[in-house]
């Protein structure tokens, strides 16, 4: 494991100056293309120069500076790079997050010895508020390949296992080294309500009662150590030191909290709960905002849609009956982002993973038959989330400045045929993925940096 | 202290009333459930036996004569599904006596297992009730229920008795049997703290394995019984395939529960192609099997429509209207308790469906002479009818309705005791200083 670690670290190190010579090397124009700015009107024609990895100037004319490479642009629509609000991508699937919280996927109890069952919050299960996204990244990650093929450039990345995960990083879908393509190391802290009945936790908290309330005395301790650490600092010499606590720094050093809101039940709750917290709450989930929009409007706090849609389960048994409350929701959960537009809720989009990079546009699709503007869904996908993590001023729209996250798309994004031509990535180029990604011997994307593949061939084939 | 000495007076009193089993009513409304009701009329009972109904007796038999003026006599009703007698407090091992681990155990007979001292039942006869069908197993379908396919057999018992030998109507009333099912398991999802089905081609499969097994169990009973038919000297007495003779003549029925259609459909599928007498219970959500049910004659024994629908979109009054569209549909049923301590509720059961659609005498059927006929036993009881049993009640009103007292009891003709747990707190709390 080390000396492979090793190996691979002396391989990027051999290819820095390489890459440092080719990224920011001549500027790029992408000459008289459709330009969905995500700022303002659409350009029907028109041109994006990129330099030094940021959009350089942008508009109906501009020239192409001595040695700038052209690509025409007829028949392209260039759109901000998009951005999954809420993805895992660039994390390795089992986070090795230490300490006693959080055990639950099969890898991990390997790798760890089985902790002791908790039997309150005093043991801290199931959280591991210190972990950070940004510290785990991997360049490798094979996903990044297809997310990239889908005209995402960047993903807001967060651990997830147990109830309060860690800290989530907003990364670029492509870079020299993983400390490259983190835009962002602090874009909040995830939490999911989830029992710690079965996976290897086992324990405390079991019931939905108990989650919530350890979630709540996690917060309070956090204050509370907050508190008895300024009354230490002023005077030392007054009592003994409080110990320190990595649960309470990872809650105290959240910018935001991600809280799961998918059913109306669970966005109420949830909405409740945001209450109690001292610090920003952005809602996850968002399945039935089409019957809570009136919660989420009153309380003002922003969603993440999950477009991954309920769908009839697989293998379902023919004689059982759904309900008309679960196909009801089936039916309208893409009819969601339309109410949240129509209230004027900030709402963005997760994938939610992609199986290929053909399911976003055909999630996306489905709530634009249900009455979403294209603007509001292209927005949902760039400058919105932008805006939720307060990254808008670098990215999420395609202005003189910005980073030169774009997706070069032949045709309209949401037509079926549409097909991503290209993605830059802080002005990198990069290729889709050949179609039907086959299981074996898929010749990886034309504009990769061999080593990168190389890196991907060693790491991630299955 | 002061509790034993009562109960020794209450059993003295008890052995006295035992050796009387003849009798005449007077001056009652007979409601016989096989006919017209009959007021201003009397009733003789002799060795336990209904010998003549009517407004004169013609019989010189010299007899006690209970004057009921006013009151109406009813057959004793009967729960077709209950743990009474072998179900005392189900959470203490030791009180409790069902369930038997192992797929196959029809030679089980509940009636051995019957408590005839048990708590439940005098609580259980204090509303009427003289006789129950004691199950073998925890009844349920699907993954509920007890384990096993063949559990063993009901007994229909009476609630009096010294032991369970004079308890016993009927020892082997029907077999009682769980098929498998085809739902695979739920699991706990911990991300959404919900259950989760299983796959349905699990479930699938496992159907078609257990099925396997219980065929494979049949064929053996089968061979058992060609071989002792032959009189072959060889064969060893096994009780397992000895207690299947009768199912096997289909002399005795199989008591399968099923809520659901597909459950009823495989049951019926199970029984026809075995060629076994059927009776469903514990039907709830019958769905295209209705009719087939009615076509085929299959009787069914019904729960308590004290429940919430199965499914979250059906009427909320599905439970409770589900008697009267078996009724409409001309399916023959029953009702049980299919518990313990709430087999007192029976009369109630049908009361509600009685409200909810279900003719008044059809309601009363379904507490006596339909449970009778269904469990094989209505040439001796579920009517008041010369010859049969007495097994009677003598009540102010309808049985059926909860403010109705019950005045009088008599199981074989033997006038039972209505005290119960309940009345003796009823009592004492009475006098609390």
């Amino acid at each position: 494991m080390s000396l492979r670690s090793l190996a691979l670290g002396v391989l990027a190190l051999a290819q820095l100056p390489l890459l440092t010579a080719q990224s920011p090397g001549s500027p790029v124009l992408i000459k008289d293309a459709r330009i969905v700015t995500a700022a303002g009107p659409v350009i029907d024609k028109g041109s994006v120069l990129i330099r030094n990895g940021l959009i350089a100037d942008v508009g109906p004319s501009v020239q192409a500076p001595a040695g700038a490479w052209v690509i025409e642009g007829a028949g392209l629509t260039v759109y901000p790079g998009l951005i999954d609000a809420l993805s895992s991508w660039g994390l390795p699937s089992a986070a090795p997050t230490a300490g006693p919280a959080g055990a639950s996927a099969g890898a991990r109890a390997q790798a760890q010895p089985a902790q002791p069952r908790s039997r309150g919050p005093e043991d801290r299960p199931q959280t591991s508020s210190w972990v950070r996204a940004a510290d785990l990244v991997q360049a490798s990650d094979r996903r990044l390949d297809t997310a990239r093929s889908a005209g995402f450039t960047t993903a807001v990345t967060f651990p997830k296992d147990g109830i309060v995960a860690g800290h989530g990083a907003a990364i670029n879908l492509g870079g020299a080294t993983s400390g490259a393509m983190v835009l962002d190391a602090s874009t909040g802290l995830y939490v999911a309500m989830r029992s710690g009945r079965g996976g290897g936790g086992g324990g405390f908290p079991s019931s939905l009662m108990g989650v919530m309330a350890y979630v709540r005395q996690l917060w309070m301790d956090a204050q509370w150590y907050k508190s008895a650490l300024e009354t230490y600092e002023k005077n030392p010499q007054a009592g003994p030191r409080p110990a320190y606590d990595r649960a309470a720094e990872g809650v105290l050093a959240a910018r935001r909290v991600l809280l799961p809101a998918s059913s109306r039940v669970e966005i109420a709750r949830m909405i409740t709960f945001s209450a109690a917290l001292k610090t920003p709450v952005v809602l996850y989930g968002g399945h039935e905002a089409f019957r809570s929009v009136d919660l989420i409007k009153a309380a003002n706090l922003p969603v993440i849609v999950n477009v991954k849609w309920p769908t009839k389960e697989r293998d379902a048994d023919p004689e059982f009956k759904d309900t008309y409350r679960t196909l009801e929701t089936r039916d309208k959960a893409p009819s969601s982002p339309v109410e949240l537009a129509k209230a004027g809720v900030p709402f963005a989009f997760t994938s939610d993973g992609l199986d290929s990079p053909a399911d976003l546009v055909k999630a996306v699709k489905k709530s634009i038959d249900a009455g979403l503007k294209k603007e509001d869904a292209i927005a949902a996908l760039t400058i919105n989330a932008a805006r939720i993590y307060s990254l808008d001023r670098r990215i999420g729209s395609i202005e003189t400045g910005k980073i030169a996250n774009l997706a070069v798309v032949k045709g309209d994004l949401f037509d079926a045929s549409s097909k991503v031509e290209m993605v830059f990535i802080d002005g990198v180029k990069y290729a889709p993925a050949p179609e039907a990604p086959a299981p074996a011997g898929g010749a990886p994307g034309g504009g990769r940096r061999p080593g990168d593949a190389a890196e991907n061939n060693d790491e991630v084939n299955r | 202290m002061r509790l034993s000495l009562f109960m020794t007076a209450a059993l003295a009193a008890a052995t006295l009333q035992a050796a009387d089993n003849s009798f005449l009513l007077r001056n009652v409304t007979v409601h016989p459930v096989s006919g017209p009701d009959v007021s201003n009329a009397s009733v003789l009972v002799v060795d336990g036996k209904i010998a003549e109904i009517g407004a004169k007796i013609t019989s010189k038999a010299k007899v006690r004569v209970i004057d009921a003026k006013g009151l109406h006599v009813y057959p004793g009703m009967i729960d077709a599904g209950t743990m009474v007698g072998i179900a005392e407090i189900s959470s203490v091992r030791e009180t409790t006596d069902y369930n038997e681990v192992g797929d196959f155990n029809p030679q089980l007979r509940s009636a051995v297992a019957v408590n005839p001292e048990s708590d439940h039942i005098p609580v259980t006869r204090a509303n009427g009730i003289t006789s129950v069908l004691v199950l073998p197993a925890t009844p349920g379908s699907g993954r509920g229920g007890g384990g096993g396919f063949i559990q063993g057999q009901a007994s229909l018992m009476h609630l009096d008795g010294w032991t369970w030998e004079e308890m016993r109507v009927e020892q082997s009333a029907a077999m009682m049997m769980r098929l498998p099912t085809m739902s695979a398991a739920a699991s706990f999802d911990p991300a959404t703290m919900q259950v989760r089905r299983g796959s349905y081609s699990e479930g699938r499969r496992n159907f078609e394995t257990q099925m396997r097994t219980l065929r494979g169990f049949l064929e053996d009973a089968r061979r058992y019984r060609t071989a002792k038919l032959a009189k072959d000297a060889s064969l060893k007495t096994d009780l397992r395939y000895e207690a299947m003779l009768p199912v096997l003549d289909g002399k005795s029925p199989v008591l399968i529960n099923a809520a659901r259609q597909r459950e009823i459909r495989t049951a019926i599928e199970f029984a026809a192609k075995e060629g076994f007498r059927l009776i469903v219970a514990g039907v709830r959500d019958p769905g295209d099997q209705l009719k087939v049910l009615a076509e085929k004659k299959i009787p069914v024994i019904l729960g308590s429509p004290y429940d919430t629908p199965l499914d979250d979109d059906a009427a909320y009054d599905e439970p409770y209207t589900l008697a009267a569209r078996l009724n409409d549909a001309g399916v023959k049923f029953c009702f049980a308790s299919f518990g313990a301590q709430f087999a007192r509720n029976l009369p109630y059961q049908a009361g509600q469906a009685a409200n909810f659609g279900l003719p008044k005498d059809v309601a009363l059927k379904s507490v006596t002479l339909n449970a009778a006929e269904i469990l094989g036993v209505a040439a001796k009881a579920g009517s008041i009818e010369t010859g049969k049993l007495a097994d009677l009640i003598v009540t102010d009103g309808d049985p059926l309705e909860i403010r109705t007292q019950i005045k009088m009891m008599f199981i074989e003709g033997r006038q039972v005791d209505l005290e119960s747990k309940h009345t003796r707190l009823y009592k004492k709390y009475l006098n609390r200083p």
